[in-house]
């Protein structure tokens, strides 16, 4: 029976250089899911306790997702997962381009490393056997390079992801990039992948993906392009400026519905939200001491995205999306091209470090991108950097004499090339700023902002406390990808999911309701995890989610793909187990769920005295227990109660 | 499933030397051989087989077509929505995406890159969700009255 899974997956031994196939279960698929849950699934109990994450006991799936290649949209997420080196908790991290459906076409869902190569290698499946061949040659080469190098061997059909320099030298923030500028770039999975010597993986297989029912995984593909593909022109980049200026200075807060950022998507991309963002506080300043106040529209329009959308020369789109939020820009100087700086990028790279330079954002991002170097953690590193040099922690003579003057654009690239170099000081930073405040000391941890030991992306808590939540209680802490109340919002799972509580499109609402721990917000960040996981079993981009669960059917698209017929709830059952199983990972590795609460500064503790967020502080403690609460969790110490795992049917041993 | 090779073959090699998957193998003038395992069901071996030695999946005996009357792809590009869903269908690769159609739509289109590369499998048009592909017999093999020397004249031009 097809039912768009491939229903195996490849062990690769890489110590001893041997393949194992291992076919999956039906019944594994229907409790977990394929993609992150099957990884879930599958290094729950194979990653021993107390594994090294860059040690041979590591193990390194990569996945692709359950709805991938059925014709559903969206669905061309790939997501590579382990335990993570950053935070030595459960990692993952989640990437689109057209490696997703090359796992599918060699006939697995995913595929496993453990182990350990003695050389450097990479995995080549072609029409038969796979195969380690030797990577010494490219070993050393950034990830464009070698993607070149690869794809000029193997030809066009070959599906490539490879890592940078940064992975090889195991920096605690590198990660595992494809299609010549995208990365799977969180958890520091990057380094894992250079511990164990695998440079790359190159993909050309053939095998056909075969859902239960394509015409109907089509059908509703057509209602959901229709939405996408509706575009009314949107005007200049500075209407979206403004708005975030008025959203800033209302006492009330709007609901959003999704075809709002989704237009923004489509005309600019992720970017859209470069100068809106810092207006309306949610995006964080100078290593998050800043405000709106230090980074007015003058500053930000170093971003403004009508002139980052001006280098354009090419729309980018991710494999199966309609939307093409990405694109390909040209620039000069060393490198000519780039793709289109994400919104994270720019702000980590800019606002966070009070980099007003716009030629240094193209420059370092495309540089960390060759580098497969997380843009976020970068920029987060380079701004806790700059505070510490500002209160005199780092002197000159650390930091072999640059100058890192808030918004120093020069320094800034500099530093960045020490980093993916691990040259003098940039061997410290390459790990991220809590590893670096560990190694620097001299109160310089006061300056981190971390959760579990990962930089939270540009998304302030102080702004939308949703975000604070999910960076605190996420198996893997500092992830902007899984709930907030905006997305919340978007997600519309009320119009599906019983029992959900409803926020109506454009419903206006007072902000301070946004800061009060109620039942209501646990609930929400709740389904957002428990959603999300199924999002992510199926390998869709949440991007596509936000048009909300009516317009973007997940659940609908899995029924027709599989030929089950789950409920919505039975879905979000799927998603809470995939969670608690995760969760249950960290226990089983020594986690203490608590730790992983974000820094105090990014909580409003104190409270700002100036700009959007000023005197807004995250009940953080309260929000956390009642999330927890709702999964069945010991709400004192975020532990999976034993009678939840057996409800789940999880063991927790 | 898979297609199958019955013994009315002659170990001409034809579909050995087509096949996508290098799903068929055998020795020269012996019968041949799919690996079910491998093949894709892309009905490739089965145009090309003149002996009507290759049986399809539901175990018809295929008919041999001439190339250059093999469907190809051609593109509906107000319906496309640039998703490249075709271009990862594609055994052979020989579908791309086009560079930006112009400054107003700086989306990029896929089109028939390498036209002889193409076996007509119609995986493109049918892994497309929106209907933007359609198999359709090359334009300048057909004379617009449909009259019979067309098929005559495009035979040669296949040759
Ligand atoms: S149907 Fe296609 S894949 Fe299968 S044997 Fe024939 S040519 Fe090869
Ligand atoms: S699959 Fe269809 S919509 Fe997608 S790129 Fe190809 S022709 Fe266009
Ligand atoms: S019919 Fe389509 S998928 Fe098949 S070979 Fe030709 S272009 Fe490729």
């Amino acid at each position: 029976m097809n039912r768009g899974y491939m229903g195996k997956v490849l062990i690769v031994d890489l110590s001893k250089g041997e393949f194992r196939e291992e076919t999956i279960p039906d019944e594994v698929y229907e409790k977990y899911l394929s993609g992150i849950g099957l990884a879930a699934y599958l290094l729950y109990d194979r990653i021993p306790r107390e594994a090294d994450p860059l040690g041979p006991e590591n193990i390194l799936g990569f996945v692709s997702g359950l709805l991938t290649g059925t014709g559903s949209l969206f669905s061309g997420r790939w997501m590579v997962a382990g335990k993570s080196p950053l935070t030595g908790t459960w990692g993952d991290a989640n990437c689109g381009g057209s490696f997703s459906p090359a796992i599918k076409r060699c006939g697995y869902d995913g595929i496993f490393f453990t182990g350990m190569s003695e050389t450097p290698v990479y995995l080549y499946i072609g029409d038969r056997k796979p195969q380690l061949r030797d990577a010494s040659h490219l070993w050393g080469k950034d990830a464009i390079e070698t993607e070149e190098m690869l794809q000029d061997q193997h030809g066009p059909g070959a599906r490539i992801a490879v890592i940078g320099p940064a992975g090889e030298r195991l920096s605690l923030i590198s990660g595992i990039c494809n299609d010549k500028g995208r990365i799977a770039a969180r958890s520091g999975l990057g380094a894992v992948m250079g511990s164990k010597r695998l440079k790359a993986l190159v993909l050309d297989g053939k095998k056909r993906i075969v859902p239960y029912d394509r015409k109907t995984v089509h059908k509703l593909s057509r209602t959901c392009n229709k939405w996408v593909q509706f575009q009314p022109p949107l005007g200049p980049s500075i209407g979206t400026a403004l708005i975030g200026a008025l959203l800033r200075i209302l006492p009330t807060a709007m609901a959003m519905d999704g075809m709002v950022y989704k237009m923004i998507l489509r005309q600019w991309g992720t970017g859209g939200m470069n100068q809106m963002s810092p207006e309306w506080g949610d995006s964080p300043v100078k290593n998050w001491k800043g405000s709106s106040v230090d980074w007015p529209l003058k500053k930000s329009k170093s971003a403004d995205p009508d002139l980052v959308k001006k280098s354009e020369y090419v729309k980018y789109h991710c494999y199966s999306c309609p939307l093409g939020c990405g694109g390909k820009c040209s620039m000069t100087g060393k490198y000519s091209e780039t793709h289109k700086p994400e919104y994270e990028s720019v702000l980590a790279l800019g606002g966070l470090c009070m980099n007003e330079d716009t030629d240094s954002l193209f420059y370092l991002n495309e540089l960390l991108n060759r580098a497969g170097m997380d843009t976020i953690s970068a920029g987060a590193t380079v701004a806790w950097a700059m505070e510490c040099f500002e209160q005199g922690i780092l002197t000159l003579d650390d930091t072999d004499g640059l100058d890192l003057g808030w918004g120093n654009a020069s320094a800034m690239v500099a530093l960045i090339h020490k980093m993916i170099d691990r040259e003098g000081i940039g061997d410290i930073l390459a790990d991220g700023s809590r590893a670096a405040a560990e190694k620097i000391g001299r109160g310089s941890e006061k300056y981190t902002v971390h959760a579990g030991g990962q930089e939270p992306a540009m998304h302030d808590g102080r702004q939308d406390p949703g975000f604070a939540v999910h960076y605190s209680v996420e198996p893997t802490p500092g992830r902007h990808t899984i709930g907030a109340q905006l997305y919340y919002e978007m997600f519309q799972l009320w119009k599906r999911v019983r029992g959900l509580p409803k926020k109506l499109p454009f419903q206006i609402y007072h902000k301070n309701s946004k800061y009060r721990a109620t039942e209501n917000h646990a609930l929400e960040t709740a389904a957002c995890s428990k959603y999300m996981n199924v999002v992510n079993g199926a390998g869709l981009c949440m991007f596509g989610t936000f048009l909300g669960i009516k317009r973007t059917p997940t659940f609908d698209w899995l029924n027709a793909a599989t030929g089950w017929n789950k409920t919505p709830e039975e879905y979000m059952e799927i998603g809470m187990r995939i969670q608690t199983l995760k969760q249950a990972f960290n226990i089983r590795h020594g986690i203490d769920p608590r730790a992983n609460r974000l820094s105090d500064r990014a909580l409003g503790i104190p409270p700002q005295p100036q700009g959007a967020n000023k005197g807004r502080t995250v009940p953080i403690e309260k929000m956390m227990a009642d999330y927890w609460s709702q999964f069945g969790w010991d709400p004192s110490t975020g532990a999976p109660t034993g009678e939840t795992l057996a409800r789940l049917g999880l063991s927790g041993e | 499933m898979s297609y199958t090779i019955i013994e009315t073959c002659t170990g001409c090699g034809a579909c050995v030397r087509i096949c996508p998957a290098r799903a068929i193998t055998g020795k020269k003038k012996d019968v041949h051989k799919i690996d079910g395992d491998l093949c894709i069901e892309c009905g490739a071996c089965g145009r090309v087989c003149p002996s009507a030695a290759v049986k399809d999946q539901f175990g018809h005996v295929c008919v041999m077509v001439k190339r250059s009357q093999w469907k190809r792809p051609a593109f509906a590009g107000d319906l496309c929505m640039s998703c490249s869903m075709c271009i990862d269908a594609c055994p052979v690769h020989c579908l791309d995406l086009s560079e930006a159609k112009g400054p107003k739509d700086l989306h990029g289109y896929p089109y028939l890159k390498e036209e002889k590369a193409c076996i007509g499998c119609g995986f493109c048009e049918a892994e497309c969700p929106v209907g933007a592909v359609t198999m359709v017999v090359p334009v300048q093999q057909e004379t617009p009255k449909k009259t019979k020397p067309a098929a005559k004249t495009a035979s040669r031009a296949a040759s």
